[in-house]
């Protein structure tokens, strides 16, 4: 038997006696997005196809998956789903320049003499465009995450205090987005860390200087990860409270000057 | 009234003294990583003006066509005893650039120098790198700023933490490096720290934290003892550890490791929003009874097990995604070329997930533990 199968069997197991229904569902979209994810590279080895556009095109797939399979379509999933458009497109445009400028894409000189000896690595696809996706792939799931976990509580509050205003609900939503804030960085950063502990070992095996770590593509495309993950959760947070504050006044307004 | 009064402009000119204390480190640390060339021994060119010479079109064995370019630049020492002088270099780059970049005026890159003059009077030399700290530096500005401002204080705790254990992380592979050590010894000590400091940084010297504590540590270290006996029974088929052959390591303690660190942040996330729910529940009402808490408690399990193994799989997978299309575009196999590249992620986020699931009945019931505890002393 193969490691991989058995962990899924467990997982599924466990998902299964402790979520029921939901656990299963659960279990389920972590198939669908695995698929989306392959679907998504193997339409990337195309060079006809801009990575970028791909991209955006798994982000709504997966927001889709995340937010109303595991969940359902109403009011907090639509507005977590148009927030996290509105982070991952603010996100891609400014993770393009500075991946450009810093020039973090394709892969680093420990790992590229493994690689050449076997494979042709000028294969015309744009690396640029991939590290885009990368970094911005590794981070959709955890802002659709902290969007749902804004909306959802907000409209809990405007149900038990529907005569709350605009910017007091904002405020609400802000404050726990703070609340989630570090939990989710953290997430995110401990598995950066393990991902690329093996790296990270190198480095020290090779005795680099402080200088010749930071300077190196492979360090700095990790921290670029780390830190565009906490820049996009941080950012999702206004954006979410905002959309959601003004969705859920808005059809306050339109209900009371129907009553009247 | 006015002691009041005073408090609060205390209070503001603290605040202002923490604005623009954070502003004047902001700026000097940005200021100093562009102006850090004497530091390097290695050095440092800034691109003056570059040419394009010619270009080709390049087609590999397996009919992918590419577009490849020589450039000649012209440079300016930055740093030794040659700075201010001229350096001609020659780059080749291409269309896809997984290994090669086109550079532009103002570009700083690492040069290998060669002292010999060329005919324009020029030196010469090859370019060995690129000079990222300043982006680095600037984006773990701008990610501090952003944590600061959407988070406050918590913001700044998690800056502060995540500092906090790059430096302790780095110290431990010393540790592992230098004396040694045994790698599954020291990633277990680091768990622990991570998941002190983690905690009690971001949610204060409490009860909710100390439960929190125990259950991340329990539901960690269980679920990589579940991986761990799988791994055995299998002897490990179908983990094919090729992306760390640069290693001269043992690679399942590497992996082991990997799992111990990589989990633990989504296990910390389960651990404190179930501890934290429950103990709100019962500061609310004191009156209610363990098993209603219990049915709370895996009520929010259940919400938040699908997108937190679904985070890990993101983090995990879309790493691999520019050497799976090299693999594709030389036609590898698909399942060769899945299962060379992603059986560690897969495996990292299934391990993951069963230890989000596990901390979910682990975190309920040391949470109720803390609670009954806490009612008894009342």
């Amino acid at each position: 038997m193969n490691v991989p199968i058995i962990l899924s069997v467990i997982l599924f197991l466990l998902m299964l006696v402790i979520g029921r229904g939901k656990g299963v569902r659960s279990f389920l979209s972590l198939f669908l997005n695995f698929i989306v994810m392959l679907l998504i590279i193997v339409l990337m080895t195309n060079v006809e196809y801009n990575p970028i556009i791909l991209t955006m095109i798994a982000c709504i797939l997966v927001s889709c998956i995340n937010l109303f399979f595991i969940n359902e379509v109403n009011q907090k999933t639509v507005t977590a789903f148009i927030a996290t458009m509105i982070t991952t497109g603010i996100l891609l445009v400014f993770i393009y320049y500075i991946t450009k400028v810093a020039m973090i894409q394709g892969f680093g000189e420990e790992e590229i003499d493994e690689i050449v000896s076997v494979y042709s690595i000028e294969v015309g696809v744009d690396f640029l465009k991939l590290a885009t996706a990368v970094i911005i792939l590794s981070t959709v799931a955890a802002i659709v995450d902290v969007s749902i976990s804004i909306t959802s509580p907000m409209a809990e509050i405007y149900k038990h205090h529907p005569e709350i205003t605009r910017k007091e609900l904002f405020k609400s939503g802000v404050t726990i987005g703070k609340d989630i804030l570090g939990s989710n960085a953290n997430t995110l950063f401990f598995a950066f860390i393990g991902g690329y502990l093996a790296l990270l070992l190198w480095f020290k095996d090779l005795s680099y200087s402080f200088s010749q770590i930071v300077n190196s593509k492979i360090f700095a495309s990790e921290m670029m990860m780390i830190f565009f993950a906490g820049i996009g959760i941080a950012l999702v947070i206004p954006i979410a409270a905002f959309i959601n504050a003004y969705y859920l006044t808005k059809s306050k307004k339109e209900t009371d000057s129907r009553v009247q | 009234m006015f002691y009041l009064l005073g408090v609060k402009t205390m209070r503001q000119r603290g605040q202002l003294i923490f604005y623009g204390l954070f502003i004047f480190s902001m700026i000097m640390s940005i200021v100093f990583v562009y102006q850090n060339h004497n530091l390097y021994s290695r050095p440092i060119a800034q691109i003056i003006s570059a040419n394009q010479e010619d270009s080709k079109q390049v087609t590999d064995e397996y009919g992918n066509t590419d577009e490849k370019y020589t450039q000649s630049l012209t440079a300016e020492l930055k740093n030794g005893k040659h700075a201010g002088k001229q350096i001609d270099l020659t780059n080749e780059y291409s269309f896809s650039g997984a290994y090669d970049n086109a550079f532009t005026s103002g570009d700083e890159v690492f040069v290998k120098l060669d002292e010999n003059k060329s005919d324009s009077g020029d030196f010469a030399g090859d370019i060995t790198g690129v000079k990222r700290d300043k982006y680095v530096m600037i984006m773990a500005w701008v990610f501090t700023l952003a944590l600061v401002l959407v988070g406050k204080m918590q913001g700044l705790f998690t800056t502060v933490s995540l500092a906090f254990n790059i430096i302790l992380l780095s110290f431990a592979l010393d540790l592992y490096v230098k004396l040694g050590m045994n790698l599954i010894w020291i990633s277990i000590l680091l768990v622990i720290l991570f998941t002190i400091v983690s905690l009690l940084l971001v949610n204060g010297w409490n009860e909710k934290s100390f439960a929190a504590i125990i259950a991340t540590l329990l539901g960690t270290f269980v679920s990589v003892g579940v991986v761990y006996v799988v791994m055995l029974l299998t002897s490990e088929e179908g983990l094919l550890y090729e992306e760390m052959q640069f290693l001269t390591r043992p690679y399942t303690l590497v992996f082991l490791g990997g799992l111990l660190i990589g989990s633990l942040g989504a296990v910390m996330d389960v651990a404190i929003s179930i501890s934290a729910a429950l103990f709100e529940l019962y500061e609310t009402n004191k009156q209610i009874s363990m098993k209603a808490l219990t049915a709370s408690g895996y009520d929010i399990g259940k919400d938040i097990m699908g997108t937190m193994t679904n985070i890990l799989l993101f983090a995990y997978i879309s790493g691999s995604i520019p050497i799976l299309i090299v693999y594709f575009n030389n036609h590898s196999p698909l399942g060769f070329s899945l299962s060379i590249n992603l059986s560690l992620e897969i495996a990292r986020a299934l391990a993951g997930g069963i230890g989000i699931v596990l901390t979910i009945p682990i975190g309920l019931y040391v949470t109720i533990f803390f609670i009954q505890r806490k009612k008894a002393k009342q």
